[in-house]
């Protein structure tokens, strides 16, 4: 008979009336079940050792503040019973994520009153480790950020639509990986823009609670406002029968930012100042965005690896997951940015890189 | 409007509520602030009462990761600072230890997918294999899996030579 699942020795562990009498008798008798029933039993002590943590609430008291907050009339919090993956993509990190954005000057608008102030034309990866992305304050914290132009992403039937809905060529891919097959979906985004308007008070609101004081706000930054913009863009999608993607080839015009007046630099080195980042990741950021065309894209370092490759002569960087299960290669031609990720591995990713083809 | 069996519930599932947070932050006043949060929304909820004990589980359990993941320290320094004239805690080295373990396991929760980690916060506060499926939308067969899977990631995330 095959062996028990890892999921049943587990259940055997602390509930093995909920396993059935076969599997245990096997388990009984087999000598691999054994040991792997005792390693299961290990980490399941360890586990329960790690998250132990003993309170005897004080029911009462926390009854008196709950109707205390219900007769106030307290809004009811954003519980999440079951968040599908946009909910997972929580508040504070996008939040973190806009910063990121803000500080690297990922963004741009193309109105003439505004002065550019980045273009991307390149990307360099910035290492941040997970616990420093999270300690990056939320930009409401320090404005009010508009979504002026939402992303609004839809399939389309065909390449030929997606071209038309946004200007770009489609890419065909050359020869497809081993285990993709079948023709893709294909998905357009059109642009989208932001406007962000930094306010001193909410900075100084947001240093007060954080027990800090704010340094003094550079001459101009107190009411400049910063316009966002990135795309349209397109993309081919390839899924597995289970509509899981395969493959995905993008494009996407690069971001560029621009601001009402104040100089970049100035906006973000303040920004910097306050953000608690650590000074080697703080120092990446102004470096590799101080020449106003470089985009750092942050890799966390618990779960990406980057490094750099070429594409037919231009230099790209390949990101993959430590854990080998995806990689993507990215790079930026003509203020065009392009992307071919997937559960591949590098090599898999680079060679469709190297042999997609444009409809001209 | 505010659901009539609110205080009836409240007084039966407040503790566990609690304890399911705590174990996600390691630290009761986050966890009473978690609490009130669930309990807030649950009040203004239809949840059957039937299914009330498993919504609210579930939901302290994603509320608490939630606040985990905001990177909110508020409460480390209220504890940090209750700790300091804290009478059982008069080894200053040891409060230390003991909150830098804390703060690995909340780093390691934080890291781990988010459906194993409720699985597994919600299965060490006690609730059957059932009830973490029903919670969850899983069959009872795959909850141990994940629970197993998430112990493994938790103890080699951890190392083997913590003193946990």
């Amino acid at each position: 008979m095959r062996h028990p699942s890892d999921g049943t020795l587990r259940r055997l562990v602390d509930e093995p009336a909920g396993v059935a009498d076969t599997d245990r008798e096997h388990v009984a008798g087999c000598a691999v079940c054994l040991s792997a029933l005792s390693e299961t039993q290990r980490d399941a002590e360890f586990a329960g050792a790690a998250l132990h943590h003993e309170v005897t609430p004080d029911a009462d008291a926390a009854w008196l503040r709950l109707s205390g907050a219900l007769a106030a009339g307290a809004p009811a919090p954003a519980v999440d019973r079951a968040p599908r993956w946009r909910a997972r993509l929580s508040r504070p990190v996008i939040a973190a994520a806009a910063v990121v954005a803000l500080l690297t000057g990922a963004t741009a608008a193309a109105a003439t009153d505004w002065l550019q102030i980045f273009r991307t034309e390149q990307i360099a990866p910035v290492t941040i480790r997970q616990a420093d992305l999270l300690r990056l304050p939320d930009l409401s914290g320090y404005g009010d950020l508009t979504l002026t132009e939402p992303a609004r992403i839809r399939e389309v039937p065909d390449a030929a639509t997606a071209r038309s809905a946004t200007g770009l060529s489609v890419p065909e891919v050359g020869e497809l990986p081993r285990g993709v097959s079948g023709e893709p979906t294909f998905h357009t985004g059109a642009r989208v823009s932001a406007e962000f308007t930094f306010s001193a008070e909410k900075a100084a609101a947001s240093a007060s609670a954080a027990g800090h004081t704010l340094p003094p706000v550079p001459p101009g930054l107190d009411g400049s406002r910063f316009r966002l913009t990135a795309g349209p863009g397109v993309a081919a999608v390839w899924s597995e029968d289970r509509g899981v993607p395969a493959l995905f080839v993008g494009r996407a015009v690069a971001p560029t930012a621009y601001s009402s007046g104040v100089p970049f630099a100035t906006a973000r080195d303040y920004l910097l100042s306050l953000s608690g980042l650590p000074e080697d990741v703080a120092s990446q950021l102004r470096q590799f965005s101080g020449d106003g065309r470089t985009l750092p894209v942050h890799v966390m370092a618990e779960e990406l690896t980057s490094s750099t490759a070429d594409v037919n002569g231009t230099p790209a960087t390949v990101f993959a997951s430590r854990d080998e299960v995806l990689a993507a290669v990215v790079w930026i031609a003509g203020g065009v940015v392009t992307a071919v990720a997937g559960p591949l591995s590098t090599d898999e990713v680079l060679t469709v890189a190297r042999g997609l083809r444009w409809q001209r | 409007m505010v659901r009539g069996d609110l205080e009836q519930v409240f007084r039966a599932a407040y503790p566990r509520v609690v304890a399911v947070a705590a174990r996600v932050l390691g630290s009761r006043t986050e966890a009473e602030d978690v609490a009130q949060e669930v309990f807030l929304t649950f009040g203004r909820s239809a949840v059957p009462a039937g299914e009330a004990s498993g919504w609210l589980s579930v939901a302290a359990a994603h509320t608490a990761l939630n606040h985990l993941r905001t990177g909110r320290r508020r409460a480390s320094r209220e504890e940090a600072a209750g700790a300091s004239h804290s009478p059982v805690s008069p080894d200053v080295a040891e409060t230390v230890l003991a909150s830098e373990e804390r703060r690995r396991v909340r780093a390691a929760l934080a890291r781990l997918p988010r459906k194993q980690a409720v699985a597994l916060v919600l299965r060490h506060s006690g609730l059957s294999y059932a009830e973490v499926a029903a919670a969850l939308d899983l069959s009872p067969g795959s909850v141990g899996t994940t629970v197993r899977r998430a112990e493994s990631a938790l103890r080699k995330e951890l190392g083997h030579a913590s003193s946990l």
